[in-house]
């Protein structure tokens, strides 16, 4: 099965070439090419791909703004001319940085570094009902459904359920794909919440169990998308 | 891209850096016209973004504009424009109107212009190769 891509680039001449290494690799189905954030964000919010060919620099909204506002996270391969980004690169935790223009070769590289199919990512991180996580030195299980939310504690986080709280090592951006997507959404750089415990949401704030948690303005939309509001 | 038969037939103008082009896309001279004509179908649209955010002293989206077409004159085997594009880019970075970019601006202006002769020349000579 092949992986699903997107191309997310405002210059044709290299939208184009993209799409003939996409194709040339045998492994690529290429979904569309958006030359702008909002039109990718429209589509990538409706419709989820396995890998994201981003530019960072297109009129308007930049790459990194897309992946800020993004409700899931596939694997990014950035597409620029300016090396300057490699350090944001590493922060997105972006799979691999093509400088433009690149060779047949160097795209296959980059290909290479998705080790793990994208689809077998997508089936361990939304089709589980429980995580484990490292915590005081053992591995403990959490049943998605117990989990209230997730808050960013620097380079920790902190599972809040109804009754316990655990820390461990880690980073909301690194959860963003390991949690279950049906089930977790991000609302905010420092939170991921469980999307079934909201009990009320006023203005840029949502309540779980007593928990004030903020929704930032670039995932609100995203969050009302989810609910069922009649 | 097609990556069989590899022979290298068509000599490109000697301001073009064959080596480059042969890097990217092997001896695929129909796919090389179609980057050609693709890059020529959006040539003038982005040189007038350029133009525009100029005269309009817009600085920010001076520096867009050049960082959009800078990476074309790679795909089209240019890599020096591709690098003279790179350092305005930079001007445009430091400056702080565009009247202190005039020298550099005129330049650049220029250099594209030679560079769009060059590419719709060669384009011409491809098209006719690929067509015999």
């Amino acid at each position: 099965m092949k992986w699903t891509c997107v191309i997310v680039e405002d210059l044709q001449v290299a939208a184009d070439y993209l799409v003939k290494c996409c194709e040339k690799s045998g492994l690529l189905q290429v979904k569309g090419h958006f030359t702008n954030v909002e039109q990718a964000l429209e589509y990538l919010n409706k419709n989820s791909v396995d890998i994201l060919f981003l530019d960072v620099e297109m009129p308007g909204a930049t790459g990194f703004d897309l992946l800020d506002q993004l409700a899931y996270y596939p694997k990014v391969i950035l597409t620029t001319s300016k090396s300057e980004y490699a350090y944001n690169a590493f922060e997105y935790n972006v799979s691999d940085f093509l400088k433009k223009p690149f060779t047949y070769q160097r795209f296959q590289e980059a290909l290479n570094k998705l080790t793990t199919p994208a689809g077998e990512n997508n089936i361990s991180s939304t089709a589980t009902d429980h995580i484990f996580i490292k915590c005081d030195g053992k591995l403990v299980r959490l049943n998605n459904d117990d989990i209230l939310f997730i808050e960013s504690m620097g380079d920790y986080v902190k599972f809040v359920t109804l009754d316990k709280k655990y820390i461990t090592h880690n980073t909301i951006k690194n959860l963003e794909e390991k949690v279950n997507r049906q089930c977790f959404i991000k609302v905010h750089r420092s939170y991921i919440i469980n999307i079934n415990k909201i009990d009320d949401i006023r203005e840029n704030d949502l309540f779980i169990k007593g928990n004030e948690i903020p929704v930032s303005k670039a995932h609100k939309a995203d969050v009302l998308k989810r609910l069922n509001i009649i | 891209m097609s990556g069989s038969n590899f022979s290298k037939k068509f000599i490109f103008n000697e301001k073009i850096d064959s080596t480059y082009l042969y890097s990217l896309y092997e001896d695929d001279y129909q796919y090389i016209e179609e980057i050609f004509a693709t890059t020529l179908a959006h040539f003038d649209e982005d040189l007038q973004a350029i133009q525009k955010a100029f005269t309009s002293n817009n600085l920010s989206e001076l520096k867009k504009a050049i960082h959009k077409i800078k990476p074309t004159f790679g795909f089209v085997g240019l890599p020096m424009v591709q690098q003279s594009c790179m350092e305005f880019e930079d001007f445009c970075q430091k400056a702080t109107t565009s009247n202190e970019l005039t020298s550099e601006y005129q330049q650049i202006v220029a250099t594209l212009a030679a560079s769009k002769e060059l590419i719709a020349s060669e384009y011409n000579k491809l098209k006719e190769f690929n067509s015999n």
